[in-house]
């Protein structure tokens, strides 16, 4: 007989760890499946000053180990397993793993976002040589160097910002005539002198030899066409759902989201969604920790009603 | 998990005894930092059949130049001073072991 988890959780991001410490505190046996290292998204984030009680901020990866560390504390199990598909459909929910197979009573679902792609043909053959998605990752290889940055929301700010001091020149292309990031992105992004911006325009050709050499930008008013020289196009259009594992099981809202209220309950009893994936205003790691700690509670409620 | 210079990088590929996974990486770099638990884990479990090491590319630019390293982190398993093959930033566990399982049958 295989072992039974009271809680399985997929993803080991701030939502999953908190799931995870707020039932294994409770009692429960939880066992956290996660494809690489805690943390998730924020993982990758040199610096977070919006997560309350560090006052000099602190680095994503090292919040994710804290928040495994703190849920391994009363007795959460991690599996570093990559999950191939879940089973939901019968009382005790099912994942295909890496690893194995693992089996929970109450599943919950903290599989978060990834950056979503500019749709463009070729950009995932030019991964790696001249396009890139993550600033603070990928940003010291243009040192010196020309780039553009793709989209206006806080994310593409703060790319912009970030790389503006590493790279010669930084161009962000916009297809809107004005940022849609928050204020206190604007005016040091303004006031950078190595900074311009394309309104407007959406990028709908990449150039390269080798390695990206260039960009086509096209005008969204006028259709025109203008070609930018660059060595790095850095794409921060947003973020997708990671819910791949779930398609065909749970319906999802027109924005590739999992429809689940405050209580974070979906529309299957025992499963539970958290974090990044579920529909909500705002994504941010305090969100997610308020969602694995909701989650927990209902999944305690759950467990007393059925098992 | 050996830190590698030049001399011991070149030490490790001249050797016939064991394949050589090398990890070029940078302390700046955050998904290196993802990786390691990952790496470490390898390390434990296939340390008998292969040497891992690291090399940062900052300290080592020639030898990152040379072996032609465009992004890290960047896997790359040596036989016999030749490259077997290499993967860019695998996104799980997973993908990193089979890589290492794949490219030993070669």
């Amino acid at each position: 007989m295989e072992h039974i988890y009271d809680m399985l959780i997929i993803g080991g991001g701030p939502g999953g760890y908190t799931a995870a410490l707020y039932a294994a505190r409770a009692g429960l046996d939880v066992l956290v499946l996660e494809k690489l290292s805690a943390g998730g998204q924020m993982a990758l984030t040199a610096q977070i000053d919006n997560y309350p009680g560090f006052e000099d901020g602190i680095d994503g990866f090292t919040l994710g180990e804290k928040m495994q560390a703190g849920a391994q504390r009363f007795g959460a199990k991690t599996e570093y397993a990559e999950v191939y598909s879940l089973d939901l459909s019968g009382e005790i929910k099912k994942a295909e793993t890496s690893e194995g197979t693992f089996l929970g009573r109450i599943l919950v679902l903290s599989t978060g976002a990834s950056p979503r792609t500019l749709g463009v043909a070729e950009e995932e053959a030019l991964l790696g040589r001249g396009v890139a998605y993550c600033a603070a990752c990928d940003g010291m290889f243009y040192k010196g160097k020309t780039v553009v940055v793709v989209g206006g929301g806080n994310t593409a700010a703060a790319d912009a910002m970030l790389l503006s001091r590493v790279a010669k020149k930084v161009i962000l292309v916009h297809r809107r005539d004005t940022l849609r990031a928050t204020k206190i992105y604007h005016a040091p992004l303004m006031k950078a002198e190595n900074v311009e911006f394309v309104w407007n325009s959406t990028v709908s050709q990449l150039l390269h030899n080798e390695k990206l050499t260039g960009i086509v930008v096209k005008n969204v008013n006028t259709g025109e066409e203008t070609t930018i020289a660059c060595d790095g196009l850095f794409v921060s259009v947003g973020r997708s759902p990671a819910t791949e594992l779930v398609k065909g099981q749970i319906a999802l809202d027109p924005a590739g989201y999992i429809p689940a209220d405050e209580s974070t309950r979906t529309e299957i009893p025992g499963v539970f969604a958290v974090g990044d994936i579920r529909a909500k205003a705002l994504r941010q790691v305090v969100t997610a920790v308020a969602d694995g700690a909701v989650a927990s509670h209902y999944a305690e409620e759950y467990l007393a009603e059925h098992f | 998990m050996i830190t590698m210079n030049t001399e011991l990088f070149r030490n490790a590929l001249a050797q016939n005894e064991k394949p050589v996974l090398v990890e070029f990486s940078a302390p700046w770099c955050t998904y290196c930092r993802r990786i390691a638990p990952a790496l470490a884990q390898m390390d434990a479990q296939y340390g008998e059949e292969l040497i891992f090491g690291q090399v940062n590319i900052d300290d080592e630019p020639a030898l990152t130049e040379a072996e032609r390293i465009e992004l890290v982190p960047t896997m790359v398993i040596y036989r016999s001073g030749k490259a077997l093959g290499s993967i860019v930033a695998p996104d799980s566990k997973a993908k990193l072991e089979a890589f290492i399982l794949e490219t030993l049958k070669k």
